[in-house]
């Protein structure tokens, strides 16, 4: 089912207008900002020289799941189904 | 983390890797086509357990798929020595020998304009599908941060001094020699350099000139922050700038002592014509100048006249680019107003002295008057003469706004400078006397809860011009701030280091404030 559904979303191009909501989103509610916080100590922690991007994404990517707000979870999920209420004839399974 | 990239990429480095890059760039990361789209929705899964999520990267040297969480990429990278990936979510190049993201100059070149392609296709079939609403709130130009050019790079090696800005240093304030009680034109020049988005404007060159001649008052104002900002301490000589003062606004030329009032309102109207042109579109509308003027220091003032009789509201909206108030003290009466009324809680002052403060002429600015029988208006809706209250409000507030205290009476009988003492605060917020406020007034909600949140009203202080002397013979100074709370008196040629209770306790006659938040429209 997942599959299907992010094929179908893939190809009419709404991932990646989904995307940029998303980034959007997240930004205007400062969680861009906090995440950005967060790498920064990491940074420090590990040193410039032998941190990794994979350090960071180990690092930051349990706290920044947690701290999407719920409005907008709400709002992606609200999209999506609208999306596929919209294709629902299209698909295949 | 190299910047110079790392030293693997040379295996993969042959033959037509360019192209090669470029088709995975447009296939499989940024896909904009209908085809790639389908396409990268089939393929784009892992070859090893079909999961399009943790993380899909593609192997650079065969047509392989695989997640870089579970690490089936690794494994393909392990056995076939196929040491680079990119990432399909971002494009990143990974290195399995480098164990670590890599950033390779020609690579990041080939990436970026793969991305730029992608968005400009966006751009292009908006324009071709016509839904404004659907491209608009979705793709936009991605923000990237600034790069200099070629020419920009050549300029600063050519110039290699660098100034450091450091919280206690000095840039910007400069002293102005006195031509002979020139010390109006001098004041109004010192808060105006010290304004910050004008500031920005001139220093970023923003400026471009039409005019034929010589005698551009915007290129002066140019020339004249070039000045302040170069770091020179001894005191500028303004000649040219007055010398144009006096052909463009001929009622302030000669030495006599002049209002700097109205060398302030003379020089933003010369500068506001002078700067016209400077969007590249001819404004022909004098309510639609979108000059660096008018965007910094025009306001909207909403005066609505209500007929007594059927009490019918007729509205106008004039632009306006002070405010001039009324002081206790002068012939026309000032209503004393009870301590505690709007505005005054507001803004944090006392009224234990007694003393008049900035609020209580702002509300008797904004107070319903009533215009007398001997002032009648012809009221469309009665269609004829009655009676009528006018009454004041703000409908649009200036990025800068400039309260000129009228401290110098000139009526029929008398001319003398009132010298009542008016505290003004250092932050103000104007939603008291907001036309929107009186609407909610006028609906029934009298207690207007204060929004916290709502920053667009608030102001900060940041010049106050002052005049000591009487209306014959006297001379002006100005205060202004630099950085956050570093204030300075401009005395002519002498700048001195201030306190805020100094500016606090001055005696104001123009008072200069600036939005705290600012917005794009």
């Amino acid at each position: 089912m997942k599959a299907a559904v992010n094929q179908k979303l893939t190809e009419m191009g709404e991932r990646d207008r989904l995307k940029e909501l998303l980034r959007a989103k997240l930004t205007e509610c400062g969680w861009k900002d906090q995440m950005k916080a967060h790498c920064k100590e990491v940074i420090k922690q590990k040193g410039l020289e032998h941190v990794t991007v994979e350090d960071l994404v180990v690092e930051i990517t349990p706290k920044g799941r947690a701290l999407v707000p719920d409005s907008v979870k709400k709002e992606l999920l609200h999209r999506i189904r609208a999306f596929l209420a919209q294709h629902t004839n299209n698909l295949e399974y | 983390m190299s910047p110079a990239g790392c030293p693997h990429v040379n295996g993969f480095k042959v033959d037509n890797w360019k192209q090669n890059l470029r088709v995975i760039y447009q296939c499989f990361v940024w896909s904009g086509s209908a085809e790639t789209r389908k396409r990268k929705a089939k393929s784009c899964i892992c070859h090893m357990c079909g999961a399009h999520l943790n993380r899909l990267h593609s192997c650079l040297y065969c047509v392989y798929f695989a997640c870089f969480a579970k690490k089936h990429i690794h494994e393909h990278a392990k056995s076939k020595r196929h040491n680079l990936a990119i990432d399909l979510l971002y494009g990143g190049i990974y290195c399995f020998m480098c164990q670590d993201y890599i950033y390779d100059k020609e690579m990041e070149q080939i990436a970026k304009e793969e991305q730029r392609k992608l968005i400009f296709k966006y751009i292009c079939k908006f324009f071709k599908c016509m839904c404004v609403f659907a491209f608009v709130s979705g793709i936009g130009e991605k923000y990237s941060t600034w790069e200099p050019t070629k020419r920009e790079l050549e300029l600063l090696r050519h110039n290699p001094k660098r100034r450091r800005i450091t919280s206690n240093c000095t840039i910007g304030l400069r002293g102005l020699i006195n031509l002979g009680n020139t010390c109006f034109m001098n004041c109004i020049v010192q808060a105006l350099t010290h304004t910050p988005l004008l500031r920005d404007f001139f220093l970023s060159d923003r400026h471009k000139c039409e005019m034929q001649s010589n005698s551009c008052l915007v290129c002066e104002m140019s020339q004249l922050f070039q000045e302040f900002y170069s770091g020179h301490r001894s005191p500028h000589i303004p000649f040219r700038l007055l010398h144009l003062v006096w052909t463009h606004a001929r009622h302030l030329a000669g030495y006599e002592q002049q209002d700097a009032h109205e060398f302030l309102i003379a020089a933003l109207d010369v500068l506001h014509r002078h700067c016209k042109d400077d969007n590249g579109k001819k404004a022909n509308n004098p309510n639609h100048c979108n000059c660096i003027i008018d965007q910094i220091f025009t306001g909207g003032l909403q005066s609505d006249v209500t007929c007594q009789v059927c009490h019918g509201v007729s509205t106008t909206i004039d632009p306006f680019w002070d405010i001039s108030l009324d002081l206790p003290g002068s012939s026309t009466p000032f209503w004393p107003l009870s301590p505690g009324g709007d505005g005054s809680a507001l803004n944090g002052e006392s009224h234990t002295t007694g003393a008049t403060t900035l609020t209580d002429c702002l509300r008797r600015f904004t107070r319903p008057e009533h215009l007398g029988s001997s002032a009648k208006i012809k009221c469309s809706g009665c269609h004829s003469y009655q009676e009528s209250t006018k009454q004041l409000t703000m409908k649009k507030l200036p990025i800068v706004a400039c309260f000129h205290l009228k401290r110098f009476e000139h009526s029929a009988k008398l001319r003398r400078k009132i010298t009542t003492y008016v505290s003004f605060p250092l932050e103000l917020d104007m939603t008291p006397f907001m036309a929107s406020s009186k609407e909610s007034r006028m609906n029934g909600q009298y207690q207007q809860a204060v929004d916290p949140f709502n920053n667009d009203n608030k102001y900060s202080l940041f010049a106050v011009v002052n005049h000591q002397g009487t209306l014959e013979s006297g001379h002006y100074t100005t205060f202004i701030r630099q950085h956050k709370d570093q204030w300075f008196k401009c005395d002519d040629a002498i700048i001195t280091k201030a306190s805020i209770k100094d500016v606090l306790d001055s005696e104001g006659y123009l008072l200069f404030y600036h939005k705290q938040f600012l917005e794009y429209e």
